[in-house]
């Protein structure tokens, strides 16, 4: 069990352009799975390949267990990481890949092959033994790049945006697979995503990266219903925000008053925030104002319309069968739940 | 010439599609006939006159018969055999030093550093420098009134320049190597920067992860990684040492003579009649370095693989 505690971490790679790691703090708990979620070229594979040892940080500390792990070489940490790429080795077997880390532990050959086999049936590849990385699937080789790691028990496993090359299917499966394995074997576990809904499914928390500073550090649920920030909410998957001034537990926005219990703010300029999902068309009441329908799509599972407010367009994602309900053009009242309205604090930057 | 009905478009397609095929590789054998017809005038034709010649039939001097003396004399005498070793050794020792220097000098060179492109220029700088400045090089500073000699005289090292290890025209070709190892370092070197720049860090990094040490990592990944480029880099390396002329010619001993030396030597010899011999030792040297070049091959494979 190791727990895992970034200080302040930041990478500077050049002097002219921003770091790309920026006074990081994060607790990485022990035996949970943490997600690295953001955008490409957030830094997440820099804060990994850090945490492994195969980089310098420009400041800041790192510690497992409280102790300060930047003097120690990579391969005495006990933290391994997988790659993106896989990288796996291309003049090696299979079997040799997965026995790398065995091998330069002197552990017996005949233990490091059975042991080998083992992992082949763990991740579903059975009998790739003696098969050359070149002769895989990009999915093969990244199941076999993860059989690597795992065949060392390391005490941190970190994992470069693992599942990126697999189909649906496949990523389902293999997802179950991490998620047992880590669960089982009580790994602390940093994933790398892009994806916010691997990051959602897998991760006990997730720490969302923008231009290499933290935004957010949270439990999955708490993006959705209390995201700190409109860029926040936006990646993901807000896209309703009504500019207005907050006061007393209501918000007066330009198309009216709302109720609005949960906020991040005290009072003031602040943003009205309501995922499309709890947009309601048609029933009135309490938090309702009048709109008219501009277009909607049909897309099966849902159906997604898009509203005007006044001069204020809102999106909202409803039961499929609304569509039968309404037409383009149709005077509807748009409900805003109270319990579903959060306050953020004024947009830092509208793109 | 008219096809017979096509049973299906694709089948159509193929046998047309065949037809090019056929025709561009006419088209491309045409284009290199040239090329290949000057190297096999050259090459070929220089071999087999050689080779002839070798066996004694050479009309214009009035050798007409075909035989093996040529052969018999030179592997019966005990300075060839002496000449043969020598070489190989010369060979052998300056490819190895040269590719062990050269792979730690590209490993140095690798990582980014201030100043990184002037030392590498000069690092190459001497892949511009004929051999033969090389040469004069060594004379000038291992020869026994060279300049180390002086200068360790000086320090007091040693009595006098009498005293300092016979470094040229030595048996054991030590200024012979050094100029080769010092003329071949960048031009391994270069290659092997070349390949680990382009392969770039991470599959050390992995190891690294994994559990390897820095020298495991670099046994183990980093060294089967470029041994292709240092395999063939160093095979024509040896090649070349092993049937250069002018630096043994100027930096070796009397006796024994490195092999192109005591070939060159035999064919410009007032008698006509040593002219076979000479055929002979420069088929030697042919048929040497092209078996050299296989089993360095074969070994270095084994290498990679394990
Ligand atoms: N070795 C390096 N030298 C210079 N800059 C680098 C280096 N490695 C990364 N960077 C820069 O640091 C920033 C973060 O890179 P990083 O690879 O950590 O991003 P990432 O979040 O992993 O992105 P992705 O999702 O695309 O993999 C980028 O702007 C990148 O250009
Ligand atoms: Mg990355």
């Amino acid at each position: 069990m190791t727990q895992v505690t970034l200080s302040g971490l930041t990478k500077i790679f050049d002097e002219k352009s921003p770091p790309a790691v920026d006074q990081l703090n994060l607790e990485i708990e022990s035996g949970k799975l943490t997600a690295l979620l953001g955008p490409s070229g957030c830094g997440k594979t820099t804060t990994m390949k850090m945490i492994a040892g195969l980089l310098r940080p420009t400041s800041g500390d790192i510690t497992f267990n409280g102790e300060s792990i930047l003097s120690i070489p990579p391969e005495d940490r006990g933290a391994v990481m997988v790659f993106q790429n896989y990288l796996l080795f291309p003049y090696m077997t299979i079997a040799e890949n997965i026995g790398f880390g065995l091998k330069m532990r002197k552990v017996d050959r005949k233990e490091i092959r059975t042991r080998v086999t083992d992992m082949l049936d763990l991740v579903q590849l059975p009998g790739f033994e003696d098969r050359k990385p070149r002769q895989l699937s990009g999915g093969q080789q990244q199941r076999i790049a993860l059989a690597r790691a795992l065949i060392v028990q390391p005490n941190v496993l970190l994992l470069d945006e693992p599942l990126s090359n697999l189909d649906a299917h496949l990523r389902d499966e293999m997802r179950e697979l991490i998620r047992r394995i880590q669960t089982e074997m009580a790994i602390t576990t940093v994933f790398v995503t892009h994806d916010q809904e691997e990051a959602v499914v897998l991760a006990d928390r997730i720490a969302l990266l923008f231009d290499g500073r933290l935004q957010q550090f949270d439990v999955p649920d708490a993006f959705f219903e209390s995201p700190q920030s409109v860029e926040i909410a936006k990646f993901f998957g807000g896209t309703n925000f009504i500019p207005g001034h907050y006061e007393g537990g209501e918000i007066t926005t330009a198309i009216g008053r709302f109720r609005a219990p949960r906020s991040a703010v005290d009072g003031g300029d602040a943003v009205l925030s309501i995922r499309p999902e709890a947009v309601t068309l048609g029933s009135d009441g309490g938090n309702s104002v009048m709109g008219r329908i501009r277009s909607h799509v049909y897309v099966g599972r849902y159906a997604r319309f898009r509203v005007a407010l006044g001069d204020i367009e809102v999106e909202a994602i409803t039961d499929p069968a609304q569509v039968k309900l309404f037409n383009d053009g149709d005077e509807v009242p748009v409900r805003f739940d109270s319990n579903k309205i959060w306050v953020i604090g004024p947009a830092s930057s509208q793109p | 010439m008219k096809w017979p009905e096509p049973v299906s478009r694709t089948r159509r397609l193929s046998r047309t599609s065949l037809s090019e095929k056929a025709a561009q590789r006419l088209t491309i054998a045409l284009l290199l006939t040239p090329a290949i017809l000057v190297i096999l005038l050259l090459f070929m034709g220089g071999l087999i006159t050689g080779f002839l010649r070798s066996l004694g039939y050479f009309p214009l001097i009035g050798l007409n018969d075909f035989n093996f003396a040529a052969y018999t004399t030179i592997f019966t005498d005990n300075g060839f055999i002496r000449s043969f070793i020598l070489t190989f050794h010369i060979a052998f020792t300056s490819t190895l030093i040269a590719s062990i220097l050269a792979v730690a000098s590209a490993m140095l060179l690798r990582p980014a550093f201030r100043g990184k492109r002037f030392v590498q220029f000069i690092f190459s700088l001497n892949l511009t420098i004929p051999h033969l400045v090389g040469a004069v090089g060594v004379l000038y500073l291992f020869s026994g009134s060279g300049l180390v000699s002086r200068l360790a005289t000086g320090a007091g090292l040693i009595d006098s320049p009498a005293g300092f290890p016979a470094m040229v025209n030595d048996p054991w070709a030590i200024g012979i190597i050094i100029q080769y190892v010092w003329k071949e370092i960048p031009f391994i070197g270069v290659i092997v920067l070349a390949i680990l720049l382009s392969v770039g860090e991470d599959y050390e990094s992995v190891a690294r992860s994994l559990g390897a040490n820095r020298w495991q990592a670099f046994r183990n990944v980093t060294l089967p990684l470029i041994m292709p480029g240092v395999v063939s880099a160093s095979v024509i390396v040896f090649a070349f040492t092993f049937g250069a002329f002018e630096i043994p010619w100027l930096l070796g001993s009397t006796f024994p003579k490195a092999l192109p030396v005591l070939a060159f030597e035999s064919y410009t010899d007032v008698d006509l009649a040593a002219r076979p011999q000479a055929m002979a030792m420069a088929m030697v040297i042919a048929v040497m370095s092209s078996l050299m070049i296989l089993a360095y091959m074969k070994v270095s494979r084994r290498y990679v693989r394990s």
